[in-house]
């Protein structure tokens, strides 16, 4: 008992001490942290509105208590519930192992080209789509896609055969919220492998050609096996976000179209629609709960298979 | 030599993909521009197509005679949460940063993973929104376009790398003539911290320039319309393009046969908005690779 004051007494002096010496250090990250109170950590204590009715008057925190009430709404509603939980987990699935692909391609490929400017001009290239909004992605879709002066179904007909209801038929959105989403992103993404592959130690490189490997084995045998950790860290980070719809791809995108809701309503889209539209709480927070809890499971979950296939690759 | 030839077809191969792979994301770009030359008749009878149809600007004069004024207050809006956002982000994730990356302090890691742990998990959109609108009352006012976006923490991330790769000496020497913490900063670590500093300035104020989901959940007042929400509305509802917003019909008067350009028009609309990023790009490209580079996430 005695010794644990002992400690603690001396880890308060440590801070005290520490906070006399480094003050303005303290003060530097303060507006950082007050953000990240008010914008991320206060919204996981709102969590608790899964607990309550909420009204507007009694606001987060003093609404009625009405315990796993909410719950119990949800289940008994839960076909949107569940459709929104399943595009948001197929869409999200594809995207991120689809993206980490090309991009790895891209970035292994970019690396095995010498001349300077063919990479500056396609790289430029490839990342702009990163900064563009998606609702231009969305007017960009349009031109492409649209049922009767869309450059696709304009192609098509001219082939003689049937035009494609893009914008009617729920079920090509998967496929093209996934395209879209590797267009945007998977380019930019390289960049990232791309700048770790240039810190490689060239040595390896150089002792593979001494010993007559060729290129393709200096690929698979020395490049991705390095760029594995830098692979593993960012889908780490991408599993957390797995149940977290992009609300402003699918707006962009479908503008909401009901008659695409089918496929294309995510977690978010349903959270926004059901409780910011349309003022229903109820099983938009009880979603909401289960989108945030797991996330983090499965972050959880994924770092600890990681672990034990190497303790080296683990986020924490 | 049977190795040699496989090693030059592989290089071969990956210029093609390349080339490929920079195509797709070029054409639908060039498709948008010369829809907004297009003459909107020839486009309902034929449709869009990747060379201009009989060329012009009717497209681009009607809109900046009709929604003139609309377009000059969007724009307005949408360089101040740029300029002023950029800033704001700026002094918060830098400051964050250093303190982060400032490897004697305990409290350093502390704050590293105070961020991160925000990655992985997320209280999600509704208390997001109730607390913003409700509690901080960041609604329908110029505050609610870049207060919440005050720190976002992969840019935190890649600047605290920046700083970890400053020599420790620099800043120790200093110390030892006697400079105190604020002014190891200001004078030294924020000069030698450039790059990254330009870069993450460069990535704020492009996500300021497209965000349209401040807008959409913050902004119901039409006269803080920024532009991304501007499109987005006109995109959703024709009838933004013909009617309301004042301007319209004055010009229908002015002219004796208004044709208005339902499909055309949003297409110029759309280069509008990638018009300025379109021009800052080239010299915010070099900034990328060398930044990201530098500054790799390395967890």
């Amino acid at each position: 008992m005695n010794n644990i004051r002992v400690d603690n007494m001396k880890t308060k002096k440590k801070w005290s001490k520490s906070i006399k010496e480094n003050w303005p250090l303290y003060v530097l990250s303060l507006p950082g942290l007050i953000a990240l109170l008010l914008f991320s950590y206060l919204p996981m204590a709102g969590l608790y509105i899964v607990f309550e009715r909420y009204t507007y008057q009694g606001g987060l925190f003093g609404s009625e208590f009405v315990g796993l009430k909410n719950f119990e709404f949800f289940f008994s509603n839960m076909d949107n519930a569940i459709r929104a939980t399943r595009n948001t987990i197929v869409v999200n699935f594809f995207n991120i192992i689809l993206i980490t692909v090309v991009a790895v391609t891209m970035a292994v490929m970019m690396n095995e080209i010498r001349s300077k400017w063919f990479k500056k001009i396609t790289q430029s290239v490839m990342f702009f789509p990163h900064f563009i909004s998606w609702v231009v992605v969305g007017t960009i879709a349009i031109t492409f896609l649209d049922e009767k002066k869309g450059i696709v179904n304009g192609t098509i007909t001219s082939l003689g055969l049937d035009p494609i209801a893009w914008y009617s038929n729920p079920w090509l959105w998967w496929p093209l919220l996934i395209f879209f989403s590797i267009w945007k992103a998977a380019g930019f993404n390289s960049i990232i492998y791309f700048a770790a592959i240039t810190g490689f130690d060239p040595s390896y490189y150089e002792a593979a050609t001494v010993d007559g490997a060729s290129k393709w084995q200096q690929v698979t045998k020395i490049t991705v096996p390095l760029l594995m950790p830098t692979i593993t860290i960012l889908f780490l980070l991408s599993v957390g976000g797995i149940l977290a719809g992009d609300i402003t791809q699918i707006l962009g995108l479908t503008n909401l179209n009901p008659m695409l809701l089918e496929t294309t309503d995510n977690i978010t889209t349903f959270v926004y629609r059901t409780a910011i539209q349309n003022g229903q709480f109820e099983s938009a927070s009880a979603v909401q709960l289960y989108q945030s809890l797991v996330g983090f499971i499965l972050v959880m979950f994924s770092n600890w298979v990681v672990k034990r296939y190497d303790e080296e690759y683990a986020l924490f | 030599m049977h190795i040699i030839k496989n090693d030059k077809l592989l290089i071969w191969f990956s210029y093609i993909v390349i080339v490929l792979f920079s195509l797709v994301c070029l054409i639908p770009f060039i498709m948008v521009v010369s829809a907004s030359l297009s003459n909107d008749q020839e486009v309902a009878l034929h449709g869009f197509s990747l060379i201009p149809r009989n060329i012009t600007f009717y497209t681009y004069e009607f809109l900046f005679a009709s929604k003139g004024a609309l377009l000059l207050k969007a724009y307005g809006i949408t360089i101040f949460t740029v300029v002023v956002g950029t800033l704001f982000s700026l002094a918060v994730t830098v400051s964050y940063a250093y303190v982060a990356a400032n490897s004697d302090l305990k409290y350093a890691s502390v704050l590293s993973f105070v961020a991160w742990f925000t990655m992985v998990f997320s209280g999600g959109l509704l208390p997001w929104y109730i607390l913003t609108t409700k509690y901080y009352s960041l609604h329908n006012n110029l505050w609610a376009l870049f207060i919440p976006y005050a720190i976002n923490v992969f840019n935190m991330f890649l600047m605290r790398n920046f700083f970890k790769g400053i020599p420790k000496e620099l800043s120790e020497s200093a110390k030892i003539d006697g400079a105190g913490h604020f002014r190891i900063y200001f004078s030294i670590m924020i000069p030698l911290a450039q790059v990254g500093i330009v870069t993450i300035a460069l990535f704020y104020a492009l996500s300021y320039w497209n965000d349209f989901f401040l807008s959409l959940m913050l902004i119901t007042d039409r006269n803080l319309y920024p532009v991304q929400l501007l499109l987005y509305n006109m995109m959703s509802n024709i009838s933004y393009l013909t009617s309301g917003g004042g301007g319209a019909d004055a010009y229908a008067q002015g002219m004796s046969q208004v044709i208005v350009p339902t499909m055309t028009a949003r297409m110029a609309l759309t280069c509008i908005t990638i018009g300025p990023v379109i021009l800052v790009y080239p010299f915010a490209q070099r900034f990328f690779v060398k930044g990201i580079t530098i500054g790799a996430v390395k967890g």
